[in-house]
């Protein structure tokens, strides 16, 4: 293939009623990124296409938008791998998700500043700096705990694909929470109950669905999902009691006393009494389909060797006090399946993705 | 045919609200020449709640679960997206950390167990293309499945983070869209067809995301003209099929979209009767696949 089309969304409120998109024809060169194609297309073709830029290496976050229905930086992949991935003639660029667009692959920013406002992403300290003059410290272990999500850029690729975000914009969503968690858990900074606070309100840690795209959206490695866990975490040994972490206790209970969790008695253990009034006519329906273990309101089922769980459970809570769990990042973030390579050849064959 | 035998892990839901998703599995891998071996000890998986609680226990458990399936010398074969992916991330994180593995290893020698790190985790879906082999497959369907558009549902930890799954692409996968082709049916693109039911926020937010996110789901198949919906996750299943009423009330549109499992579509086409494969325990009765087949 010699050429290929780059379709792109363009809207100019003050004079379009409704967005439209553009195909531009342009040359498959070696190692051009999205950003030198729409640079080509715009140089060549029409000056009039607008978008967002500035360092062209991955480093700014300006250029974030949907390439193919997927939010990334335009600087940082090439036309021929899409082309590749895609088995395409065809790469589509949109502005990034869940914002307003203002011209074209620009979009209106305030949004997401407004949210950042609210977790405060600026450093707190918690003491007067040091008398020696010298900067504030903290130790590697410390720092490695936010070494990854200090690397964000703002570029909220992660923003743009959230599930949360797409069906409810009151979500403050995984750029603002794993900020959030860059500050909060600073061994230096002194605001983590006002951080915590605020990403509470309303429960808002706690929509997140755990769906990963952010995680799998970022092109910086900062691993928002995992971020907003370890933030969850911190509000429980601060003592915040939200569902979540009522939810937690109810599936170790479960693991504990029969190896399962009870769905049939979720809801009344979750929501106490009124909450399994509440859910009393979806539970009728399920039994008419004949899906309810009657055998589970009364303990029901339990797994085999459950006393290896007990024992294992009481030794794991001594255990974790000498160990410290490291991020996935620094423990090498591609997993090495050996299956598939032995297995591929099937997949490739029929047409599947490499 | 290779050797296709795999340690069964079932999760708490086939045991549980899907009792179909158990049966149909069942089935049709014995049909397909699969042995599954159940691991009757095995514990839940902890589904992201114990971990974010106690992530060394969760880990510990978990290892214990993947231990079960070693000492059978066998991979451990999931039917749930969830199990999938807690149980990919311990085995990444164990692998990945000698550290941590011998900390884990320290715990789960005082039951006699130890974790190695000799089994894969794989998935139903995984093991349908690489295991049993699509070519196979497709010589096996007795009744295809031609009348059908078939909505693929992936769900979310099937294909994310790659990180830890990394089967296939996940921005363009293609596994169920092949699994239907085989079947002889038609798959529908749709909107939502990488996106999430919303199970996993249920309990903090029902209103403000979960039945958004399943009326989404629910629409963008039926916008795309499908007959039903097909996942390889009973917790999607669950999600979009027992709550897609409570979704509907909030929209205020009925939408009645029909949810498979995944190895009750394979069932059907090997020419399982759809009471065989528990059709008729669905909350949204999937009658015109019903009537087709009966
Ligand atoms: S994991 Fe949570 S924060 Fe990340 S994209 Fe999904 S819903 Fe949003
Ligand atoms: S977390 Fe990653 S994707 Fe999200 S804004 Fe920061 S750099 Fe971009
Ligand atoms: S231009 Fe700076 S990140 Fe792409």
């Amino acid at each position: 293939m010699e050429t290929f089309k780059l379709k792109v969304f363009r809207y100019d409120p003050t004079k379009d009623s409704q967005p439209y998109y553009q195909t531009y024809e342009l040359p498959v060169e070696k190692g051009m990124t999205v950003l030198a194609a729409l640079f080509k297309a715009k140089e060549e073709q029409d000056p009039s296409i607008s978008f967002r830029y500035n360092c062209r290496a991955a480093i700014c976050g300006s250029c974030a938008m949907r390439i193919n229905g997927h939010a990334t930086l335009a600087c940082k992949v090439q036309v021929t791998h899409l082309l590749e991935k895609y088995n395409t003639d065809t790469i589509t660029v949109d502005p990034i998700g869940n914002v307003k667009p203002l011209k074209d692959l620009i979009y209106d920013m305030d949004w997401l500043i407004d949210k950042l406002k609210k977790v405060k992403p600026w450093f707190i300290p918690k003491e007067a700096p040091p008398k020696d003059g010298k900067e504030y410290r903290q130790s590697p272990e410390d720092h490695n705990k936010i070494d990854f999500a200090s690397d964000c850029i703002l570029c909220a690729s992660c923003m743009s694909d959230c599930n949360a975000l797409k069906v409810n914009k009151d979500f403050l969503g995984p750029m603002v929470h794993s900020k959030a968690y860059r500050f909060a858990a600073d061994t230096r900074d002194g605001a983590k109950r006002e951080r915590l606070e605020a990403v509470l309100e309303d429960v808002n840690l706690e929509w997140c669905v755990r769906c990963w795209e952010c995680t799998t959206r970022c092109p910086k490695e900062v691993q928002p999902y995992e971020n907003i866990i370890r933030l969850r975490i911190m509000a429980a040994e601060e003592g915040y009691k939200t569902p979540g972490e009522i939810h937690a206790e109810i599936f170790e209970q479960d693991i504990l006393n029969r190896g399962l969790l009870n769905e049939m008695l979720l809801p009344m253990r979750q929501e106490g009494i009124f909450g399994a009034i509440k859910r009393a006519p979806f539970g009728i329906k399920m039994m008419f389909k004949g899906k309810v273990n009657y055998a589970d309101f009364f303990g029901g089922h339990k797994v085999k060797r459950l006393e290896e769980i007990k024992v294992i459970y009481e030794k794991a809570q001594e255990k974790k006090k000498e160990i410290h769990i490291k991020l996935p990042q620094i423990m090498g973030v591609i997993y090495e399946d050996k299956r598939k390579t032995a297995k591929r050849a099937n997949f490739a064959e029929t047409g599947g993705n490499k | 045919m290779a050797d296709l035998k795999y340690a069964f892990y079932t999760g708490c839901s086939a045991k549980g609200v899907a009792p179909e998703l158990y049966e149909s599995t069942k089935l049709v891998a014995e049909k397909l020449g699969m042995e599954l071996i159940e691991l009757d000890a095995a514990s839940c998986c902890g589904a992201g709640a114990v971990q974010e609680k106690d992530e060394f226990l969760a880990l510990t458990i978990n290892a214990r679960n993947l231990a079960l399936a070693e000492e059978l010398g066998l991979d451990l074969l999931t039917i749930c997206n969830t199990c999938t992916v807690m149980l990919r991330e311990t085995k990444f994180k164990l692998d990945n950390d000698p550290e941590l593995k011998a900390a884990v290893n320290d715990v789960l020698k005082e039951v006699g167990l130890e974790y190695k790190g000799t089994s894969e985790v794989t998935h139903f879906l995984w093991e349908i293309i690489d295991g049993v082999g699509l070519d196979t497959l497709r010589s096996m369907v007795i009744r295809p499945l031609r009348e059908f558009n078939i909505a693929p549902f992936y769900g979310c930890h099937i294909i994310r983070p790659p990180y830890l799954i990394g089967y296939e692409d996940p921005d363009n996968p293609k596994s169920i869209e092949m699994i239907i082709e085989a079947l002889g049916g038609n798959p529908t693109d749709h909107e939502a067809r990488l996106a999430c039911c919303g199970f996993h926020s249920f309990w903090s937010a029902e209103e403000k995301v979960t039945l958004r996110l399943t009326a989404n789901d629910a629409e963008s198949a039926k916008e795309a003209q499908a007959d039903f919906m097909v996942t390889p996750c009973p917790l999607c299943h669950t999600q979009l099929d027992a709550m897609q009423e409570e979704a509907e009330e909030r929209i205020g549109t009925h939408i009645g979209m029909p949810i498979l499992h995944l190895p009750q579509l394979i069932g059907l086409a090997l020419g399982f009767k759809p009471h065989e494969l528990g059709l008729q325990k669905h909350v949204v009765t999937p009658e015109k696949v019903i009537k087709a087949f009966s």
